[in-house]
């Protein structure tokens, strides 16, 4: 008999349907894995476990069994829900602990000995307890996770349900809240329901299903789903080459996967290869992205930015210290570090958004001294911020025109300039549709399309690949190394996934306003000769100091 | 419902609105709408420019003009300019009425004959104009009556002696200032409780509402509470602008008054609820508010016309919206002062405790614990 118990639950919106008869089991003590592309039905199957939306169907927990948020209103003292969104259940003004002690009550908790002592230890492993006293608004991102996923556990649930609470964390915060968690498990015996967009996250639960188009289309143990995509799965580089578009190999970060048998060795298969070979499978295109020169022909320095011992401070606070970047002609290079570090700070002063206290900036040979050089700035730079900056209630076409327009670009040019990028970035099915109908992946993509219009030597990326499943996020990469490779454009790109950094030339690693490292990947991992992934490097930066 | 439970939810609230300074809109709000348009509005005319172009120069014309001058409902300017010309200041906006004497005009009264005196008046705002009009007629008569008096004509033998009952001095402010108190208790709780709502969910903090075993009824006695508490201390304040600034009398019971407009504000305070479960964002039920309150507020307060002028749908309108019932015994309180006495005061007493308790029941209803 199973703790819990799904049977075969639907929850439908007005225009679509969130999730089609699914079912799954649970016993105490388990960590259940959803993964799957952004509106592949997890969250709403979330929503209905924890009672917070309607549903059809029947859900069962320790036996009590509920077909509604109002039936489901008893089971909801020993439920835990951390909603998907950066500090979404927190209030901005309120400190850590009076978060704590808020939570307390309104769950009438008994605050004993036994009460502030589990608090403590909770406040401890998320590392705050000396950190009580600021307002949830002054956290960075990654301690307000954690802040998030504390106040869920003080009433000590059976059943915890969080829905991607590690995007858009930085790799030492997620880290930390998969040891609170698995703390918990242990301790408590809670079963876990948790969404992620990080494989290497999927990889540590007991059981994980694949989500696509509502359903679950697959289930398992990690190594069960694997060793099923592993007669997919093959070395890179030999994919057949077709005429017609409707491909059905794909090749991805040293992998290639078919599914007919190519003639190269198989190779390892991940979690990620899941999601391909279910591409392919469900005869989905994945549009081959194409790009061509650029219109304006120019000849690129060799050192196209220089910054030297750039400044920024916002009143006592030093946001970014003395720090010295180059980007060359054709660079990728991939900005990393911890939530609140001052990576976006460092863009916006880069970007001329904000002025520099100290330090000199250099565009292609030209120093940035005045208001009009940061003007220039911005017409030789595309910039795509972490929240997409698009017009919710104009079509993708309108906001690309409108975009144009901002950058003086003719009418006719933009016009003949957006068709391309449509067509070549692979969205041009999407034009007539509003962002907010759209997949986090197409807007992303469209988003650099938009920054692409005014044809710039440099593209600022903040955070673009946040909660975009692993397929867009393939394609993302793509594209970026072909638009390097076509354009001779310059990226500098800020990423959590740490799997990414690999995909850059040079990465520079930030800490706290200060640059720790910055080269080339191949030598931070020869200076870090027992890491396994890069995941481990960064870490290994971030711990040294602590 | 559980006490500590509320109470802590209550404690956080306010800790919101205090650290946001939402607290400083509350009180800042109300007294702004008071100030504002108690100042702003007003019906009666007084210095209107008047040229009078005296063409008699006679001790009866001189009486005439003595009255204008010595009014302050007029600023009265004596000239010799030709009827062309002052009618051109009016285009010019430069006075707002002509007075124009005839020359024969103390020889003909003399003689018993009738005169016509000549009146142009800048009707361009029909209600000044009409105002300014009947002021010019009542000096006129006024003079006329005099006039007939000296001469012993029986024009002298009707005086007329009229009084405002309830208004005696026909003071603006006192007309106007009580009606707002009806407006503001409208706008702003209804306001701040629909913010309060949405922004929960605009935020996403309404999850913890949704996911947590915090009941209904729960959830809006901590939304309701705060701003019931906090706005009736602007029962007071009001008062006070109305009495100390404005100089309106206060006739009535105060206490009738106070109970009023407690049950007013939980009214307020429920509409803003109705209004947070169909909004999802604090600028559209801000907005949604406002459109939803002030109108009605201010069309059927009874500022700007009796509600018992009023005819068809105008006069359904007026009772549909909750500020016509509260405003009377408001108007009461202050001008007349006849309290429980009157049957209509206790009838729209007991339709306000009607009106809250439908709303709260109704918000209650509709305010579902799940995403839509």
């Amino acid at each position: 008999m199973s703790d819990l118990k799904v049977n075969k639950v639907t929850v439908s919106y007005k225009k679509q349907t969130g999730i089609k008869e699914a079912s799954l089991q649970a016993q105490s003590g388990e960590i259940i894995g959803f993964i799957g592309a952004d509106g592949a039905g997890k969250s709403s199957l979330m929503h209905a476990i924890a009672g917070v939306i309607r549903f059809e169907g029947e859900i069962s927990y320790f036996g009590h069994n509920y077909h509604s948020p109002r039936e489901a209103e008893k089971i909801k003292p020993h439920t835990g829900l951390m909603p998907q969104g950066i500090g979404l259940v927190l209030y901005e003004t309120l400190t850590v602990a009076e978060h704590l002690s808020f939570f307390a009550n309104i769950r009438g908790l008994r605050q004993d000995a036994a009460f502030r002592a589990y608090q403590e230890k909770l406040l401890h492993m998320a590392g705050l307890s000396d950190f009580t006293d600021r307002q949830a608004g002054k956290l960075s991102g990654g301690m307000m996770q954690k802040l998030s996923l504390i106040c869920t556990l003080l009433h000590r649930p059976k059943l915890l349900i969080l829905d991607e609470p590690t995007t858009g964390v930085d790799p030492l915060s997620r880290l930390e809240l998969w040891e609170i968690l698995d703390t918990i498990r242990k301790e408590e015996g809670t079963i876990i329901v948790v969404s992620t967009a990080y494989m290497q996250e999927a990889a540590k639960m007991d059981r994980v299903l694949l989500f696509d188009g509502g359903e679950i289309i697959a289930r398992g143990t990690v190594p069960e789903l694997t060793e099923s995509v592993r007669a997919y799965t093959f070395e890179a580089g030999a994919c057949p080459e077709k005429e017609d578009v409707e491909s059905d190999c794909f090749t991805f970060d040293r992998r290639s996967y078919s599914l007919d048998p190519l003639s190269v060795p198989r190779a390892e298969p991940t979690l990620e290869a899941l999601f391909f070979v279910n591409a392919l499978r469900t005869k989905r295109a994945i549009p081959k992205i194409e790009i061509d020169a650029r219109e304006s022909k120019m000849e690129i320095p060799e050192s196209v930015m220089e910054a030297r011992g750039l400044t920024k401070r916002f009143g006592n606070f030093t946001a970014n210290d003395h720090i010295d970047m180059r980007l060359r002609g054709g660079d990728i290079v991939g900005l990393l570090g911890a939530n609140g570090t001052g990576k976006t700070t460092f863009m916006k002063m880069l970007l001329g958004l904000y002025p520099i206290d100290e330090g000199e900036l250099t565009l292609l040979g030209k120093s940035i001294r005045s208001s009009a050089d940061r003007q220039e700035l911005k017409a030789k730079i595309g910039y795509v911020s972490q929240h997409f900056a698009l017009y919710k209630d104009m079509t993708v076409r309108e906001n690309l025109i409108y975009f144009a327009n901002m950058h003086h670009i003719p009418v006719a040019t933009a016009i003949k300039r957006i068709n391309r990028y449509a067509h070549e970035l692979g969205f041009d099915a999407y034009m007539d549709h509003s962002p907010n109908e759209l997949p986090l992946g197409i807007n992303q993509r469209f988003s650099v399309a938009a920054s692409l219009l005014h044809e710039p030597v440099i593209l600022f990326l903040d955070e673009p690949t946040s909660g975009v499943d692993t397929i867009a996020r393939a394609q993302f990469w793509e594209m970026l190394h072909r638009l390097k490779a076509s354009w001779g454009i310059s990226i500098l790109i800020t990423t959590h996934y740490m799997s990414e950094a690999e995909y850059c030339n040079r990465v520079v690693l930030m800490r706290q306003g200060r640059k720790i490292a910055d080269d080339t990947v191949e030598k931070l991992y020869a200076e870090h000769p027992d890491a396994e992934n890069f995941e481990e490097i960064f870490l290994s930066y971030y711990r040294d100091e602590i | 419902m559980k006490r500590s439970v509320v109470k802590a939810y209550i404690l956080k609230e306010f800790t919101e609105l205090f650290r946001s300074k939402l607290i400083i809109m509350v009180y800042l709000m109300p007294s702004m709408i008071m100030l504002l348009f108690g100042y702003g509005i007003h019906m009666e005319v007084t210095h209107a420019r008047t040229l009078i172009i005296d063409n008699d120069q006679s001790h009866f014309s001189r009486m005439l003009t003595a009255k204008f001058e010595h009014s302050t409902y007029f600023n009265a300017e004596v000239t010799l300019m030709s009827e062309t010309e002052a009618l051109h200041r009016i285009k010019q906006a430069k006075a707002d009425i002509i007075v124009i004497i005839p020359s024969s005009f103390e020889k003909r009264l003399l003689h018993g004959q009738k005169s016509e005196i000549g009146v142009f008046v800048d009707g361009a705002f029909p209600n000044r104009g009409m105002t300014m009009e009947s002021y010019v007629q009542g000096v006129i008569l006024d003079t006329a009556q005099q006039i007939g008096g000296t001469l012993g004509k029986r024009g002298g033998m009707i005086t007329v002696n009229s009084r405002n009952l309830f208004n005696q001095a026909m003071r603006d402010e006192d007309a106007i200032v009580p009606g707002l108190i009806g407006l503001v208790l409208l706008v702003a709780p209804a306001i701040l409780s629909a913010l309060m709502i949405v922004k929960e969910k605009e935020r996403g903090t309404i999850f913890n509402f949704y996911a947590s075993p915090l009941g209904r009824g729960e959830f809006l006695a901590a939304k309701l509470i705060p701003g019931f508490l906090l706005h009736s201390l602007n029962i007071f304040i009001l008062f006070l602008w109305a009495t100390e600034l404005f100089g309106v009398p206060f006739r009535g019971s105060f206490w009738l008054y106070w109970l009023a407009a407690e049950i007013y504000i939980l009214i307020s305070l429920s509409i803003g609820m109705l209004i947070s479960v169909i909004t999802k964002q604090q600028i559209v039920a801000v907005v949604l508010t406002i459109i939803i309150t002030i109108i009605p507020g201010f069309l059927y307060s009874g500022i700007l016309m009796p509600i018992s002028s009023m005819a068809g749908e105008s006069y359904i309108e007026a009772h549909l919206f909750p500020v016509m019932y509260f405003n009377h015994i408001v108007y009461d309180s202050f001008l007349a002062g006849t309290g429980l006495a009157s049957a209509k005061t206790v009838e729209y007493l007991g339709i306000l405790i009607l009106y809250a308790v439908i709303f709260l029941t109704l918000g209650t209803f509709l305010l579902k614990k799940e995403l839509k």
